[in-house]
């Protein structure tokens, strides 16, 4: 087989697209590359949130200690939870959303290119918006979940909560916006051949998690703009001294916030599904259970919300309905971690760096799993809530399972993406620390949540039982720095000096391993036609798939159309030169966001009483980006 | 192969530390560990809490051994049999969506039974105890006694105490990890917990926190529980009620200051005994706090000696403390915003939990609270003292050393 030289993740697309350097990332409208800056925006964002833990669990080493003032804390905690919910996780599942939906499903972009654009300019401009405060020590302190009347001008009169509020607006703007191009994409733009029950089930999940997202974002948008007038137009919607109920926030806040927990869990689920039947040279087991219990947890997810809220007082029968509603979120998910396990039972497992993380999901989210059980039982999270013990169970959850579903992905996808294998001796460092330094830290955190230590306290005083394990979880929180400094150590020596990695390194299944790595712009010179679950094993190892329904009997092995000597004899060939039709690049994406987040920081300059600075600032970024808008809607798209 | 063991040895490793960690947790190591009887309310948590522990370790152990089971057996290995390539089995997916459906409902009914017990209205009987929470202290009131105190809360064994929960301002949430689990207090709104401590247990002293983030100084919103014996509460309940046993000399001043100074009994009222409240000296180590005082924050200890409490008087009103707190006894100060100070010498901390109640800490409170606890409402009363909230310093109106250390003496006169 003629290797091609697998060039750097740059000059890959410099063959095809004909422009070079930053302004073609700038300009870009591919999903490749915006998935590509999607990743490593989102793997900055990890790091600073990872610093902002480490800081937190270094004031917590030891009883009453000095490190951080208790203002620099709060606002820390609070960055963490924001920075890691909507600036590290959710975009690391959008950077795969971007690269792998089209490839899954064989298409050529997404349905919206320059709408897929302005969805990363957004998130990037709202991640600066939010974190740059830190810098000057006014960063948002009111929690990830902001209580109102705590956020609320009579109780946080300074611009911190703010740049909270404006920031999570605007993320959501470029959430919502993702949502519908790829729902949009991924029902309109099918290869042939490619029913709904045929997609990889990466794709499933993240059509699942497109879904919630635009059902679970309105609500927060809503609690965030009552509270916005609140802040800056003098509304009354949490202002207590006009009887406001606090617990409209929490019941808005918390409707948006449990389906987001799916959002953040369910495409690390697909993630694995990807991994795991690749490395146990097996399909995965139960594919229609495993899309239906996917549907079936996205689906509960928006009945369990007041589970966050069994402490509020809301009687004894909606605490009953909630918590009888969270217990059924156990079944789909227990089927979930079962079918995996049946996924590798008679398999041929192979110990790569991507399936020991997917490993690792199941068995450190069924731990998360079991304590969140233990508090969708209403008088048993009494005692629970608020308390170490539920960092302890979100940390199972979130990292265990969403992060290091995350870095199965990478490890797993890597090789697409840039042409390159990712080093497995480095990774199998990465991999243990990893794995021992997260249960240091959070494991003992279950006890000390158990023995009485409450969240959120930025110190806590001597002789209360809690030493050692706050010791205990900081000296897992620096094994987790070792790691991943280790991690992105080979992240950035595998782009240069990794080995070439070819286009199907791993065994893959599905269309996105039949194509050259990295992937060429216009993804597949012939869009190939799909006749079951598994196209690349048709055609590779048949035998995989004999078990399964196809289109009809004598299409076992697929039209070839989209097969791996097609590419060769492209020769990476330009879509000009193939005559295939592209999107133009374009900055109107980058100018309507950019003009967008001026637009909302006019608000800001209320908070100090510059109204007129206030009105130029609100009134001219609104005019560039709707003339900007205007520009774009008119401009021809390829 | 050494990969396979340490994944092996992992979930074992564990366990055993699960095991280790819980015989212990009863203890008095762990002063505020949840896994205790003391309380009916907590007595039937702890029975629904085994019960979930019991199935979660069963799931727990089932699904990580059979997830370390498979990894081994399946392990590609050379000469090894070929993947069979199984697709899904309706059988088996039917028996692991069955199986957790019947472990949630043993769990489901006696939770849903739990909830209508503990949220039952509490028993007649129960003596009635208010809270409300401020940023960042506890008010509690026993409206049927005609008490009002601070951070300190006192309930007889064997009777059901109804806690009336309420807050001034944000979000706070009541939680004495030992008598069971915890309310939200929420602005215009009012939540009831209530418990019984078990009759058998002896005379002690509890940790509480506000275990919602409430703002800068959530880590400090403490106060003390103290289960007492009924003689015991009874003669603190009547004490309590009455106004401090220090009250502010009348026109015959001289007189009372001349048998002040003395170092006798100061009060012009007659004597009278100090009703019960819990021994200093019998505090367990959990209940004294240990928070270190802030670097810079000084004062001259020696002045303790020589406070007046007469001269004290003076200064708490001319300092404005009157602006925001209470004494009974004490017609100058009546104002509800801060902390009732009427019987403040019988409590043994100060700042909601954040410092024990003594000469130097409470100097140092006076001088400058917003140092001793950030975000403190209280403003900083010493003279020349910088204030970190107003970014001021204190000049006209602020007490010298002395003045604070008379300050001290009539606070700690308030038995």
């Amino acid at each position: 087989m003629a290797t091609i030289a697998a060039p750097s993740l740059a000059s890959a697309y410099d063959a095809s697209a004909e422009n070079t350097g930053i302004w073609s990332w700038i300009t870009t409208v591919d999903h490749k590359r915006i998935g590509v800056l999607y990743l490593w925006t989102a793997l900055f964002f990890f790091l600073v949130g990872g610093l902002e833990a480490v800081i937190i669990r270094t004031q917590l080493m030891q009883p009453n200690m000095g490190f951080i003032s208790a203002e620099t804390y709060n606002q820390l905690f609070t960055m963490h939870g924001t920075t890691m919910v909507f600036l590290a996780i959710m975009p690391l599942s959008a950077a795969f959303f971007n690269f792998l939906i089209p490839l899954q499903i064989g298409a050529r972009d997404v349905a919206f290119p320059r709408l897929n654009a302005f969805s990363y300019w957004v998130y990037l401009l709202g991640g600066i918006f939010i974190t740059v405060p830190i810098l000057f020590k006014v960063a948002p302190d009111g929690g990830w979940f902001g209580y109102a009347p705590l956020t609320t001008v009579q109780f946080s009169s300074g611009p911190n909560i703010d740049f909270w509020v404006i920031g999570l607006q605007i993320l959501g703007i470029s959430s919502l916006a993702a949502a519908f191009n790829f729902i949009t994409t991924i029902i309109n733009m099918r290869a042939p051949g490619m029913s709904l029950m045929r997609m990889p089930m990466f794709t499933w999940m993240s059509f699942v998690v497109q879904f919630l997202v635009i059902l679970a974002f309105p609500p927060i948008t809503i609690a965030l703009f009552f509270l916005l007038m609140d802040r800056f137009f003098g509304t009354t919607f949490y202002a207590i001294a006009a009887g406001a109920d606090p617990l409209l926030w929490q019941h808005l806040f918390w409707v948006f916030g449990h389906p987001e927990v799916y959002i953040l869990i369910l495409p690390a689920f697909g993630l694995v599904s990807e991994v795991l039947p690749t490395f146990s040279k097996k399909p995965l087991f139960g594919y229609n259970v495993m899309v239906y219990s996917g549907i079936m947890i996205g689906f509960l997810g928006f009945g369990v919300w007041a589970h966050h809220m069994f402490a509020v007082g809301m009687g004894a029968v909606a605490d009953s309905i909630f918590s009888l509603m969270t217990m059924l979120i156990a079944i789909p998910t227990g089927v979930k971690i079962f079918n995996w396990i049946a996924t590798m039972w008679s398999g041929e497992i192979r110990f790569t760096v991507a399936m020991k993380f997917a490993i690792a999901l199941i068995g450190m989210f069924t731990i998360g799993g079991i304590s969140g059980v233990m508090h969708s039982s209403p008088p048993a999270d009494l005692q629970q809530t608020d308390t170490y013990f539920i960092v302890a169970h979100f940390h199972y959850v979130l990292f265990g399972g969403s992060i290091m579903g995350i870095f199965a992905g990478i490890y797993f996808y890597f090789p697409k993406i840039t042409g390159r294998m990712m080093s497995e001796r480095i990774g199998n460092w990465h991999f243990w620390l990893n794995l021992i330094g997260f249960n240091l830290a959070f494991f003992p955190m279950h006890f000390s949540g158990m023995l009485g230590m409450p969240r959120r306290i930025y110190t806590y005083d001597a002789g209360q039982g809690w030493d050692l394990f706050n010791m205990i979880a900081t000296i897992g929180t620096y094994l987790l720095v070792v790691s991943t400094a280790i991690f992105v150590w080979n992240f950035l020596r595998s782009r240069k000096h990794g080995e070439i990695a070819g286009n199907d390194p791993w065994g893959g299944s599905t269309l996105e391993w039949s194509i050259p790595s990295p992937p060429p712009e216009y993804n597949f010179a012939q869009i190939p036609e799909v006749t079951s679950r598994y196209p690349l094993w048709d055609l590779k190892s048949p035998e995989k798939t004999a078990g399964i329904d196809h289109s009809h009997a004598d299409a076992m092995t697929i039209t070839d159309a989209h097969a791996v000597p097609v590419h060769e004899e492209t020769e990476r060939r330009t879509a000009k030169e193939l005559g295939i039709p592209m999107p133009y690049p374009t900055v109107k994406p980058l100018v309507v966001a950019l003009a967008m987040v001026i637009m909302f920081s006019g608000l800001l300059f209320l908070r100090f009483d510059h109204f007129a600075i206030s009105m130029v600032v609100t009134i001219g970024g609104a005019l560039v980006m709707v003339g900007g808008l205007y520009s774009w809607l008119t401009a021809p798209l390829e | 192969m050494s990969m396979l063991r340490l994944r092996q040895a992992a979930p074992a490793l564990l366990a055993v530390a699960v095991l280790l960690v819980l015989t212990a947790c009863g203890g008095t190591e762990y002063p505020n560990s949840t896994f205790n009887r003391h309380t009916d309310l907590n007595t039937s948590i702890d029975l629904l809490w085994n019960k979930l522990l019991f199935w979660g370790t069963i799931v727990f152990v089932v699904v990580e051994a059979a997830l370390i089971f498979t990894i081994i057996k399946f392990r590609k290995r050379p000469g090894g049999p070929a993947a069979k390539q199984i697709h899904g089995n309706a059988a088996l997916e039917i028996t692991w969506t069955a199986i957790p459906a019947v472990i949630l409902v043993l769990i489901a009914v006696p939770t849903v039974k739990t909830i209508f017990e503990t949220q039952a209205p509490a028993p007649a009987g129960a003596l009635e105890i208010e809270v409300i929470g401020h940023q960042w202290w506890w008010e509690f009131r026993y409206p049927e006694l005609g008490i009002v105190t601070a951070n300190e809360v006192y309930v007889p064994v064997g009777r059901t105490a109804s806690f009336k929960l309420q807050t001034k301002d944000v979000l706070h949430s009541f939680w004495i990890p030992q008598m069971g689990g915890k309310r939200d207090l929420i602005t215009n709104k009012t939540n009831y917990m209530w418990f019984t401590p078990s009759d058998t247990m002896g005379t002690a002293a509890w940790n509480g926190f506000c275990a919602e983030y409430c703002g800068a100084s959530h880590a400090n919103m403490k106060f003390r529980l103290y289960t007492v014996q009924p003689d015991e509460f009874a003669s603190w309940a009547a004490h309590q009620a009455t106004p401090a046993m220090f009250t502010a000399p009348g026109p015959g001043a001289a007189a009372a200051t001349t048998v002040a100074s003395t170092g006798t009994a100061a009060e012009p009222a007659p004597a009278r005994e100090v009703g019960y409240f819990f021994p200093k000296d019998q505090q367990p180590p959990h209940v004294i706090p240990q928070t270190p005082i802030p670097a810079g924050l000084e004062f001259d200890d020696a002045l303790l000696a020589q406070g007046d409490p007469v001269r004290g008087t003076q200064a708490f009103m001319m300092g404005g403390c009157i602006g925001c707190h209470a004494i009974a006894g004490n017609p100058m100060a009546v104002s509800i915003i801060g902390p009732n100070l009427t019987h403040f010498a019988t409590r043994h901390t100060l700042a909601a939990g954040l410092y024990p109640n003594d000469g130097p800490h409470l100097a140092r409170w006076i001088k400058n609270s917003r140092r001793m606890k950030p975000g403190s409402i209280m403003n900083t009363i010493g003279l020349n003292e910088y204030d970190p909230i107003l970014k001021r310093t204190v000049t006209v109106g602020g007490l010298t050393d002395q003045q604070i250390a008379d300050v001290v003496a009539y606070l700690q006169a308030l038995k």
